[in-house]
């Protein structure tokens, strides 16, 4: 059995707005400590 | 650090994954994100805003905001603390379940085994039945380790969760590449993911998402408050706030695919659909689980592995739910750390004693059920009203605004006033409504009125007591 095309989208909805948002504000985090 | 793992617990491991399969799989993940933006990562800079701005316990917070206010503060950190006297008894059952996953103890009948043998689960609520001896000792354990953790203050709870909020995310990482790798994983999922887009139209699933958001990051317990007021002057609070959420958040859709992958397996090596395997609560993670790993090869590592991770995402979440009363006691009646630290644990421990017993899952289940549909929420809605009406709301907007790159507007102070309010208020009506028409889980309503609404307005009602004693300042 495959995951269906709609599984496929709601994977990569979820993982881009979740762990892509994580890495967006995380890399803000350092930056700002940094300066 | 400490924020991430307070939020991050057993609830997410058992509770998202449930909640996302039971409201349209994948589609839940539409709501979900709609209430995270519109009210879980509002109310958590919120919170934040407060604990920063005040710099002291939730209770001194709210009577900063204004006298009248205290018992508002003193409710908050309660909750929590009511929470922990059985949250702490679920780790304790972890923990004997990591010693018995060296020898799979459950053996082929893991349902018997946690209900018969390892719980000795009574008849009905009202016999008591004989305290487990398992269970207390693992009981003991937690709590010796929740006193040891915070009896030394902030300084200890930086170090323990540099620790534990890190391991737990690598083990879970490697129980989901180990799942993915299992024949059926796929179909679970599938089942776990694949979208049912007609569900978007039903309102209770709008429901469940505001209320999976609001307890899966721990707002409205004192919590956030209580962390945030031990943050740097210079932190920059919105972001902090932000990354606390979608770790919370992140973790919980990845844990979906750890129980999900091994969900599958079970079904396709048993032959049972999923909809048949016990997936709710803590059958999840004390009969559907172990069986899963029964059937795995080098089962005991990865028995092992899976209760050690479930340990340390608790333990996070266990002191902050204590951690905000010690403060509170300590800034009011200038009792030491330590010896409020020692006061609580010994209170809580005798407060968890009942739920060893034969009788304790029905207790535990009802407890937790009010105080997360009416204690917590309810909360959440006067928190709402006491700040973004009886306090100028734009005050806490523009003092997160002063240390934070991501600058906040009106919108979060229309959120905070109307928004969140109105759906907490939906939220309270459609579970009262919903308790009167359904009594929980068909429980006669003496046992309900027991074990559910009394806990709740006692809390309420020691809220004023506690206002009402005189305290003595602070002392560190």
């Amino acid at each position: 059995m495959n995951l269906s095309l709609s599984a496929i989208v709601m994977l990569i909805f979820g993982s881009f707005v979740l762990y892509g948002g994580l890495a967006y504000f995380l890399y803000r985090a350092f930056k700002g400590k940094k300066q | 650090m400490a924020a991430v793992g307070s939020a991050i617990g057993l609830g997410n491991v058992w509770r998202f994954p449930y909640v996302c399969y039971e409201n349209g799989g994948g589609a839940f993940l539409i709501p979900y994100f709609v209430a995270l933006f519109t009210a879980g990562i509002p109310l958590m800079v919120l919170e934040f805003s407060v604990g920063h701005w005040a710099r002291k316990s939730p209770p001194e917070a709210f009577k900063k905001i204004g006298k009248k206010w205290e018992w508002a503060g003193w409710w908050t950190v309660l909750i929590p603390f009511t929470v922990a006297a059985y949250y702490v008894v679920v780790m304790a059952w972890c923990f004997s379940y990591m010693v018995y996953s060296a020898d799979l103890r459950w053996g082929l009948h893991a349902e018997q085994f946690f209900l018969k043998n390892f719980l000795g689960v009574t008849s009905n609520p009202l016999i008591l039945g004989d305290i487990r001896i398992p269970v207390f000792l693992g009981l003991i354990a937690i709590w010796v380790c929740i006193f040891l953790i915070l009896y030394k203050g902030v300084k200890r709870i930086g170090k323990v969760v540099a620790l534990t909020v890190p391991i737990p995310t690598f083990l879970l990482i490697i129980l989901t590449i180990r799942g993915l790798t299992l024949p059926g994983s796929i179909e679970g999922i599938s089942y776990y993911l694949t979208p049912n887009f007609s569900q978007l139209l039903d309102a209770n699933v709008w429901l469940a998402a505001y209320a999976q958001v609001f307890f899966s990051l721990g707002l409205a317990q004192g919590i956030m408050i209580t962390y945030a007021s031990y943050l740097k002057r210079k932190s920059d609070i919105t972001n902090n706030a932000i990354i606390t959420s979608l770790a919370d958040a992140g973790t919980s859709f990845l844990a979906g695919f750890t129980v999900f992958s091994v969900v599958g397996y079970l079904s396709a090596s048993q032959g049972i659909s999923i909809e048949n395997l016990g997936i709710a609560g803590p059958y999840l993670i004390f009969v559907t689980y172990p069986t899963a790993i029964s059937l795995l090869p080098v089962a005991a590592l990865f028995g092992v592995i899976f209760y050690i991770a479930l340990l340390t995402f608790g333990i996070d979440s266990a002191f902050s739910m204590i951690e905000p009363i010690i403060s509170g006691i300590n800034g009011k009646w200038k009792i030491t750390k330590a010896k409020a630290t020692a006061i609580m644990c010994t209170f809580g421990f005798f407060a968890s004693l009942i739920f060893t017993t034969g009788s304790g899952l029905y207790w535990l289940e009802i407890l937790d059920h009010f105080i997360a549909n009416f204690g917590i929420v309810t909360i959440g809605l006067l928190e709402c009203l006491i700040l973004g009406w009886g306090f100028n709301l734009h005050r806490f907007r523009e003092h997160a605004n002063k240390t934070s790159d991501i600058i906040i507007g009106r919108w979060w102070d229309v959120l905070i006033k109307f928004v969140i309010p109105i759906i907490l208020v939906i939220l309270l009506v459609a579970s009262m409504l919903d308790n009167i028409i359904n009594p929980y889980m068909g429980y006669p309503w003496w046992v309900i009125l027991v074990g559910g609404m009394t806990p709740v307005v006692t809390i309420f009602l020691l809220s004023f007591i506690l206002m009402k004693i005189k305290g003595k300042g602070v002392k560190t």
